[in-house]
């Protein structure tokens, strides 16, 4: 009854655009026969990394990375060199463990891996095991799925499943936001849409080929951009250095109405200290979104500098408030900045209304996108004054030009990262990475059958697959749009 | 009630209106008993004499009541049956012992196979078909099917009473009430009224009520529908103009002959009626931009396109195409209408221009430039109902004992129609008999993403089958429909012929031991290379080589194959199906692996009930949002796996929905488990009764 399922939430994580697609149109199925991994240890500075696998081919991988002929004892912690078994190149001397199932958490055939806590062993640990056949990066709230499916877990344990699986789609929706941004987004946007197109032309000839009047040449035109894209993807692979920054550690994004004082924020908090934005009195000063890798409380975070929401300005500044919307979908953390002298004004009672109440009107289970309120420039409220205002939500008071308030607001932003870091799925990008990757591979190795097949219904077959894999990247992928396409570009019907 | 039985046989016999003996005997028998049926099917067109005659075959007493029964089997657009994806659908109506197929085998005047090239997945099997003889064999099919009894007679109303307190529904459909007044009661009712509910007819700027040419449409029974609280939508489809065959320049344009030898529709049958050389020809000819120009100049005199009404995304009509795809020549096809008639059909053409302007525009084409219009063409309007209103079953979820089947679900073409007649035929039986529904999941056939999609997705433009809506295409294909459908059709709806069965059950264990045996058979590749000359085996790896695999080259077939290793491949190719069946099978030997894997995800989820009853808008043990409240509301999903395809519902629901059902599960195991308990908490409570 799972492996339904187990596709739903991967469609779910897969991207923006629809939640809740159909079943996708061929990718291979995560069922149950198949081996997955996953980073199981939070993020953050941290001295060992555990690596998880689950599933029946944990012992072979098991056996692959440690060049060794036989399995270490049941449940017993051995020390093993790592190496990669593609290039025989040493990865990590780790500690593993290996619980043959049923008597592992999963109930499955599991292996933990506790490796040292660079991104660069984890990253190479984490390909070696994609590139054991059989195995395949974990889908959201999949290894805690398995447990239950094996019954490791009763029906009160599972009530918190519904929770998990939103939180960590949601939290992988995010990554996933995050990686298309880029560069690689980009490339993936591209290949998923030339290959839909292509799908979908060689669709049309198959359902309308001899009826109706396509134009000459469908199918010739399918063939070359088919051709095309495989070049295109092979190269990609071949040059791993072309995989895009990684964006590592939690994402907080400061963000609220103009001149409340974000860019100020951003100066005090980074402890290189070294100016990041300028910053003037005058409001709309920043435009673009200013990113900067910072410590925070011992947590690596990714601070992003945001424009300050408002309607009505010239195209530039526009550009940078869509700029910043974008960037608060993507957010992690989100510390919403208000004037405090200025509460009453429009463009901070909207920002009230739009930002602040629609994350706080999420309960806190529903979704791990957290914010803290901070009202700035307190130093310019009277003493004596009651506070800025009775229904305002919880929220902190700060002076970035005092400096008032900001070990209170660095207690609190550690507080918060604590929670958003402990969540191993949150931002992983090195996880990220390795799906990707195998999900490029396995659109790769379908469009091989592509070519081979001469007959056309084992074509498309190959097409539907190789398009599964790349949606499963970039969302969408129902029936549907093909059909769009088909009625589009072609006369069709009788 | 004696005197129905065998009615079928008696109508048979007497084939004028007013020597049908129901319409008297409600009114005029001494005996005070009103008619009564166990299924009653609305409409003779193809779903409707698909239904019928699948609750016969199912055992049950069965009424077909049709506005006239001479257009029983009536085909009113295409001369065709078939095509892609519709050939499919075919052969899995053949499959479940019904009708269509085995009637084209005896009326078609062209058969071919489209995609011939392109994989026998794909393969659609189509014909012309002669309508005259198909609405005669048609009728001498439904005229002598036992246990059917067919009368007279535009139905008005429903007669609705009570629920069944154990099934969901406000009411309980129990029988119509006919125009005359007169009552005919039922314990199910299938409507298959197709275009007649509220139907139009356009042609130019006129519009006048009809069903058909020529035909009244039903607006009683609309309003009762709608009074009902059915949510109903407007859908418009059309027809092309009819040309006199003697009137049209053939010498000119590009002949399309048959398939020789021609491949039948059904399952049963090893040829068609008709030798391929006496079959008929097509012709085929294209649109110029005169036509454009006598479209685009006359829009203003064309309501059918103006109107804002759904047409479909795809080009039904000719005023379409233009618009949609300017300056580009459309193919028509000229299609015979059968053996002695002297129309043409002229397929791609359809159109709403006023009769003179369509005459002037057929003029422009070539060959024909001198073609009289018999008949013009007309747009049809007519009301649908939103198929989210209905269960996989075809029942619909405000009445019980109600079922929907064919155009009034929103679907285009005589085989979707055909398809779901039988399913709605089936369950209207299986109801009566109070067995539970027959349901073809979309893992299963065509058929059942057919009545997949319109249930759980609805459709706002009329549906048509594509292979490419099926994501199982490479398992669901026209040679296989007999092993997915036939043996579930014969043990679950009963629907089946003993004959049918026996021979599908043979087929499916000869399938299996061959690819068995080719499995086992293995040669080095070297051998196999002296063995079968003209085919070279391209493996990397010194491994031997299976049977099965060499089978999978399109230049070796079971018959080359045998010749290279006659023991024991020789006696597979004595039956020339089984021995195209078993090639079929090794092509897609590696991809059904891979896919059966998935097929059995999508069943389990399938197999997860969700309960009938539950109330999803006042629900509290479960926490979903309101949209998605709101959708699983209308649509009222069965299955988890159904919920799951509605757009909108999360994953996060659907979890909500499956731990809700497992703890209902429980509940109710632990109710079974103490049945006693129960039984003396109900007794004390009637004692209790009794005691206030």
């Amino acid at each position: 009854m799972w492996r339904g399922l187990w596709t739903l939430a991967a469609q779910a994580a897969r991207g923006p655009r629809r939640l809740c697609t159909r079943r996708s149109s061929g990718a291979p199925a995560p069922g149950s026969g198949a081996t997955i991994f996953a980073l199981s240890s939070g993020q953050g500075r941290c001295g060992i990394a555990v690596i998880r696998t689950s599933g029946p081919s944990s012992g072979h991988a098991l056996r692959i990375l440690t060049a060794a002929r036989d399995l270490p004892p049941a449940r017993h912690a051995s020390l093993r060199l790592l190496s990669d078994p593609r290039s025989g190149e040493p990865l990590d001397r780790a500690l593993v463990l290996w619980f043959p199932g049923p008597r592992s958490f999963t109930g499955e055939d599991c292996v933990e891996f506790h490796v040292h806590g660079g991104p660069a062993v984890v990253s190479g640990v984490l390909q070696a095991l994609g590139s054991v056949p059989g195995l395949r990066p974990a889908e959201a709230g999949e290894f805690t799925r398995r447990a239950f499916a094996n019954g490791k877990l009763n029906l009160t344990e599972v009530e918190g499943l519904a929770d998990l699986i939103h939180a960590e789609t949601e939290a992988q929706r995010r990554q996933a936001l995050r990686q298309l941004d880029g560069e690689l987004g980009h490339l993936c946007c591209g290949w998923a849409e030339t290959l839909t197109k292509a799908l979908a032309h060689v669709e049309a000839y198959i359902d309308f080929g001899e009826d109706d009047n396509l134009e000459e040449g469908v199918l010739e035109q399918a063939d070359v951009e088919v051709r095309a894209l495989e070049v295109a993807l092979g190269a990609h692979l071949q040059d791993a250095r072309r995989g895009q920054r990684l964006r590592s550690g939690a994402h907080v994004v400061v963000t609220g109405p103009p001149n409340a004082g974000k860019s100020s924020l951003g100066e005090g908090a980074g402890p290189s200290r070294k100016p990041v934005s300028i910053v003037s009195p005058e409001p709309g000063t920043t435009r673009d979104v200013l990113e900067t890798p910072v410590d925070l409380a011992g947590f690596p975070v990714l601070l992003s500098d945001t424009a300050g929401l408002r309607e009505g300005v010239g195209p530039v500044e526009q550009e940078g408030v869509r700029r910043a919307r974008d960037r608060l979908e993507q957010a992690d953390l989100i510390l919403a900045m208000l004037d405090a002298s200025d509460l009453a004004s429009p463009s901070s009672c909207n920002f009230l209304a739009t930002v602040v109440a629609s994350v706080g009107a999420q309960s806190p289970s529903d979704s791990s996108q957290r914010l803290l309120l901070v009202l700035n420039k307190s130093d310019l409220l009277s003493r004596k004054g009651p506070g800025p205002r009775p229904d305002l939500p919880p929220h902190l008071l700060l002076s970035c030009l005092t400096g008032e308030g900001l070990d209170g607001l660095l207690e609190a932003l550690r507080k918060e990262l604590a929670a958003v870091c402990g969540d191993p799925s949150t931002g992983s990008p090195l996880l990220t990475r390795a799906r990707h990757q195998h999900h490029l591979q396995g659109c790769l190795d379908a469009l091989s059958h592509y070519k081979q097949s001469k007959d056309l219904a084992l074509a498309a077959e190959a097409l539907r697959v190789a398009r599964g894999h790349l949606t499963q990247l970039t969302g969408g992928g129902g029936t549907e749009e093909i059909l769009d396409i088909i009625f589009r570009d072609f006369c069709v019907g009788k | 009630m004696f005197y129905f039985r065998g009615c079928g046989r008696w109508v048979a016999a007497s084939f004028t209106k007013q020597q049908f003996p129901l319409a008297r005997l409600s009114s005029d028998s001494a005996a005070p008993r009103t008619p009564h049926f166990d299924v009653i099917v609305i409409g003779g067109g193809h779903a409707g004499t698909e239904a019928a005659t699948a609750a016969a075959r199912c055992g049950s007493r069965t009424l077909l009541l049709t506005h006239r029964v001479d257009t029983i089997g009536q085909m009113s657009c295409n001369p065709s049956f078939g095509g892609i994806g519709k050939g499919h659908l075919m052969r899995e109506v053949d499959a479940l012992d019904g009708l269509c197929s085995r009637i084209c085998d005896q009326s078609g005047v062209h058969y071919k196979v489209l995609n011939r090239r392109k994989g026998p997945a794909v393969w659609g099997l189509r014909a012309q078909i002669d309508r005259k003889l198909y609405k005669q064999n048609m009728q001498k099919e439904i005229l002598n099917t036992p246990l059917l009894t067919v009368q007279e007679g535009a139905v008005e109303d429903l007669i609705l009473t009570e629920p069944e307190p154990e099934h969901t529904g406000k009411c309980r459909v129990s029988g119509v009430v006919l125009v005359d007044g007169s009552t005919v009661y039922a314990e199910s009712v299938i409507l298959t009224t197709g275009t007649f509910l509220r139907g139009m007819i356009v042609i130019g700027l006129e519009m006048h009520p009809a069903g058909r040419l020529g035909d009244h449409p039903s607006i009683g029974l609309a309003q009762t529908l709608e009074k009902l609280g059915f949510v109903v939508g407007r859908l418009k489809t059309g027809t092309p103009p009819r040309i006199a065959k003697d009137s049209i320049n053939f010498s000119i344009l590009n002949k399309q002959t048959p398939d020789n030898p021609s491949v039948p529709f059904s399952f049963t049958n090893e040829t068609v009626w008709i030798k391929p050389e006496d079959q008929l020809p097509c012709y085929l000819t294209h649109t110029n931009p005169r036509v454009d120009e006598i479209v685009l100049k006359n829009l203003h005199l064309n309501s059918h396109v103006k109107e804002t009404t759904r047409g479909p995304r795809y080009c039904p009509s000719i005023e379409s195409k233009v618009l949609r795809f300017p300056n580009r020549l459309h193919q028509v096809w000229l299609e015979p209408e059968g053996m002695d008639s002297d129309l043409i059909y002229p397929q791609g053409l359809s159109v709403t221009l006023p009769a003179e302007l369509q005459e002037k525009m057929i003029t422009c084409i070539r060959g024909l430039e001198k073609a009289k219009v018999i008949q013009p063409g007309y747009g049809v309007q007519y009301d649908y109902l939103d198929p989210r209103q209905i269960t996989p079953s075809l029942e619909t979820h405000l009445v019980q004992r109600l079922f929907f089947a064919g155009q009034i679900n929103g679907t285009t073409g005589y085989e979707e129609a055909a398809a779901q007649g039988v399913i709605a035929g089936i369950n209207a039986s299986l109801r009566v008999s109070r067995k539970p529904p027959f349901v073809v999941s979309r893992t299963e056939g065509y058929i059942g993403v057919l009545i997949d999609d319109l249930t759980t997705l609805g459709t706002s433009e009329p549906y048509r089958m594509f292979t490419s809506r099926v994501e199982f295409r490479l398992s669901l294909r026209p040679d296989n429909a007999d092993i997915r459908l036939t043996l579930r059709g014969y043990k679950d709806a009963g629907c089946v012929s003993q004959q049918r069965y026996e021979r599908a059950c043979w087929m499916k264990s000869s399938l299996e031991e061959g690819i068995s045996v080719l499995k086992f058979i293995e040669f080095s590749s070297s051998k196999w290379k002296n063995l079968i000359p003209e085919v070279s085996i391209s493996t990397s790896r010194s491994l031997p080589v299976r049977a099965l695999d060499v089978l999978k080259y399109e230049e070796v077939d079971m018959d080359s194959l045998a010749k290279a290793v006659p023991e024991p491949l020789k006696k597979y190719t004595k039956c020339r199906e089984l021995a195209e069946r078993l090639k079929i099978e090794a092509t897609y030997e590696s991809v059904l692996f891979h896919q059966l894997q998935e097929i059995k995800g999508v069943q389990q989820d399938e197999a997860l009930q969700l309960p009938k009853d539950i109330d999803y808008l006042t629900i509290r043990d479960v926490s979903l949002s309101h949209e998605v409240r709101e959708k699983l509301h209308f649509s009222r999903p069965q299955t988890i796996g159904a919920a799951s395809r509605i757009p909108g519902v999360t994953p996060a629901a659907i979890i909500n929905l499956l731990r809700f059902v497992k703890t209902t599960q429980q509940r109710q195991a632990a109710m079974n488990e103490s049945p006693k308990t129960d039984q003396c908490l109900r007794d004390a409570d009637r004692l209790q009764e009794r005691q206030l």
